[in-house]
């Protein structure tokens, strides 16, 4: 890739070191130690005035390369070796002349403003190019990293684009989609960090704060750790890994956190359109399922109430002939079936397409029974219903509609399985945010070989009553899921099945309750 | 009730329509039909029906858009006829003006006990001055409700929770209205106050052992006095 920066160039953005201030101020001594053996040998030839400019020119010529430290002290060393070497009396910083001393003082002051201005000119230099570096590379990182196809490949470049100017070793750990820091680095990292340094990368990610070495935190480890911070959240850490012995400057440290910004911008500029994607692609397909569902649930019902319209009417017609009546019955109780088969169906295809999208509200357990036992009551009308209530119970968070029909399809599945007459009990209780319903008939009992498979779709008991379409218990289990919760089934003693749904719910106790009332 | 009031029957499905036409007509009502949107607004502007059985997948526009734009000029009770029998659906249809909703296929008993209950809420059981159902009587001028004629004592906010389910008798009350017109358009939100007071309405108003609540929970909609087939 076209690359406006030179790879094998880290940015000269270091501040000096030690060593380096040193080696300055020992050439600014050499160099006016050079030019005074100079000055020895043609002052013979040029006179002790000339010579002064010599010095001067040696001061301009530092100015370029050096710092103003070294800079004044070659300009004020060069004026009092003149002074001591050359001007008359000689080996003697007396000067004997007053046009003499005039000399001195003003080559003193033009050499002192020009090695300040030559230096200042220096420095002025160097920031401009700094600037003009951090420019660049921040315009290689958006170019590299932010306009890439793919995410991925973005951030391999950003990384060995890190790597290659600060002369580091980088790594990144990326945000979960739960919003918690990944547990390993990114792929595209070229050094994972060790257990130590991935403590300081955590701590760093949900403090929103640098950490690790260069930082008040964790200066001991042997990383430095910026959040990548995005718009609104910090969407990772890049680790900086600097050799052992080298530094980071200020300036550098700043462009490294310019870095993680931009980084953790395009992270989150991605992450955004991803979201944006999946929900329109959610969307379009909850559209489509909709209309589907609605269309085909119209075309079911509409001639279920066309029958069961004109059935009712004829009843209220027919004279009352019993034999008539009675055959209108029969096909109400045909219609109801028919409607419950329809329903269970519909029902079944928004479970597997994942159209149930649970709407949470406070209910009354009790209430959530009744209604349960109304939906049921065609069918279960025949036996004796039993409802075993804690009248402390709290309320309840969960979705009314769901679990009703949940629990009027472990009804009429007790009731089917059961002799008319008989007892089916349901008891609910609230304990450890768990809502626990449990259903039990006096049947035969579920065949143990098939416990595991009466909540499979379509699944039918070898001894399953006539009539039924395996749907019922399969609706319980996929609403039961919806909820969060689940549903068991066990045989109990001496006969009789129990079916046990559990939902997490959040509760609102009895005696807050009161206190509302 | 009149004896001659006019039903207009919009829905798109001749059967339906004819099958409701010989239903409404046992139960003597003049019966006008529709077969889409456009037509049943003008029909309802042109010939003035006493009630309206609006279906809400009409083919020409949504059953919910005839219903915002019926209500911003006339106030004829609509009773909802769809197959759509989630409580989104309804929430939806009540909120955009729907009296009440009975979900395809229907009982014809249910559809015209709701057909009466929203046609006694026009004709002005507000003015009366004590109500009855059942084993439930209440005096609104005296604010004195009595169970089995014996007198219960309500708090304020059970009592105008009961009466503005009595005031819309047979006829389901969202939760929303509940909760705005008892404690304001703030609470629209806190159903779990709802809960709470009514279930110490039920407490105080129900018979244990009844037959039948009086009380309906129209699970993920709202509540409804339910008129007890003797009072009818």
């Amino acid at each position: 890739m076209h690359s406006v920066i030179k790879k094998d160039h880290t940015l000269q953005l270091r501040a000096l070191s030690r060593a380096t201030t040193v080696r300055e101020y020992v050439l600014a001594i050499g160099v006016t130690g050079l030019v005074t053996i100079i000055c020895a040998i043609i002052e013979p030839l040029t006179g002790y005035l000339s010579i002064a400019l010599l010095y001067l020119l040696s001061v301009v010529a530092v100015g370029i390369k050096l710092r103003r430290g070294p800079v004044l002290l070659v300009a004020a060393s060069s004026a009092l070796v003149w002074n001591f070497f050359f001007i008359p009396t000689r080996f003697s910083f007396h000067i004997a002349r007053i046009d003499d001393l005039m000399m001195f003082a003003m080559f003193f002051i033009v050499a002192i403003a020009m090695g300040h201005l030559t230096s200042q000119l220096r420095l002025n230099e160097l920031a401009e190019r700094n600037r003009q570096q951090r420019t660049a590379a921040l315009y290689e990182l958006v170019h590299q990293a932010g306009l890439a196809h793919d995410l991925d490949n973005g951030l391999r470049a950003a990384i060995s684009l890190t790597e290659t100017l600060f002369g580091v070793r980088a790594s990144l750990v990326l945000r979960l989609p739960d919003h918690s820091l990944a547990a390993e680095t990114h792929p595209a990292s070229s050094y994972s960090l060790d257990e130590k340094e991935y403590t300081v990368a955590a701590w760093a990610f949900s403090h929103r704060m640098p950490a690790g070495r260069f930082t008040d935190t964790f200066s001991d480890s042997q990383a430095l750790h910026l959040p990548l911070e995005g718009g609104t959240a910090v969407m990772g850490i890049l680790s900086i890994h600097p050799a052992p012995q080298t530094t980071i400057g200020l300036a550098e440290k700043e462009l490294l956190q310019t870095f993680a910004v931009l980084i953790g911008t395009i992270l989150e500029k991605d992450e955004l359109l991803q979201g944006v994607k999946r929900a329109e692609i959610i969307e379009s397909s909850e559209r489509l399922e909709r209309a589907l569902l609605q269309s085909v649930s119209h075309e079911l019902k509409t001639p279920l109430s066309v029958v069961g319209t004109g059935v009712d009417a004829l009843t209220k017609m027919v004279v009352p002939n019993e034999r008539s009546q009675a055959t209108l019955r029969e096909i109400q109780q045909g219609l109801r079936r028919l409607h419950r088969v329809i329903n269970n169906l519909l029902n079944m295809t928004r479970i597997e397409s994942g159209a149930v999208h649970p709407q949470l509200d406070w209910c009354e357990v009790g209430e959530i029974i009744a209604a349960a036992k109304d939906l049921a009551a065609d069918v279960v009308g025949s036996h004796r219903v039993e409802v075993d209530l804690d009248r402390s119970l709290p309320m309840v968070r969960i979705d009314q509609p769901l679990l009703e029909q949940c629990l009027s399809n472990l009804l009429l599945n007790a009731a089917s399985n059961s002799a008319i007459g008989s007892e089916i009990k349901i008891n609910a209780r609230v304990a450890d945010d768990r809502l626990v319903i449990s259903v039990r008939d006096e049947g035969k009992g579920v065949a143990e070989s098939e416990l595991p498979h009466i909540f499979e779709t379509f699944y039918r008991g070898a001894e399953a009553r006539p009539g039924g379409t395996g749907l019922g218990l399969a609706i319980v289990d996929g609403f039961t899921r919806a909820l969060g919760g689940s549903v068991t089934a066990a045989n109990k003693r001496p006969h009789g099945a129990e079916f046990v749904i559990t939902i997490p719910v959040e509760t609102l106790r009895a005696d807050v309750m009161e206190k509302l009332a | 009730m009149s004896e001659a009031a006019t039903a207009l029957v919009i829905d798109d499905e001749p059967q339906i329509r004819k099958l409701l036409r010989v239903l409404l007509e046992q139960e003597h009502y003049r019966t006008l039909e529709s077969d889409s949107g456009r037509q049943g607004l003008s029909d309802v502007a042109l010939r003035r029906p006493d009630v309206i059985l609006l279906d809400l997948g009409l083919p020409d526009m949504d059953g919910l858009t005839v219903l915002e734009r019926l209500r911003q000029w006339s106030h004829v009770p609509v009773l909802v006829l769809s197959v759509r029998d989630g409580p989104e659906d309804k929430v939806a249809a009540l909120d955009a003006g729907a009296d009440d909703y009975v979900t395809k296929p229907f009982e014809a008993t249910e559809l015209l006990a709701r057909l009466r209950a929203i046609q006694r809420r026009v004709s002005g059981a507000a003015e009366n001055a004590s109500f009855e159902a059942g084993h439930l009587t209440i005096d609104f001028g005296s604010h004195c409700v009595k169970v089995q004629g014996r007198e219960v004592k309500l708090t304020a906010t059970e009592y105008a929770l009961l009466k503005i389910l009595a005031l819309h008798a047979g006829k389901v009350v969202t939760q929303k209205q509940l909760l705005r017109e008892v404690w304001g358009p703030n609470a629209e939100e806190q159903s779990q106050y709802l809960r709470v007071y009514m279930m110490h309405l039920r407490k105080k108003i129900e018979i244990p052992e009844g037959p039948d609540r009086l009380l309906k929970t129209e699970s993920g909609i709202g509540y409804r006095l339910v008129i007890p087939p003797s009072n009818l």
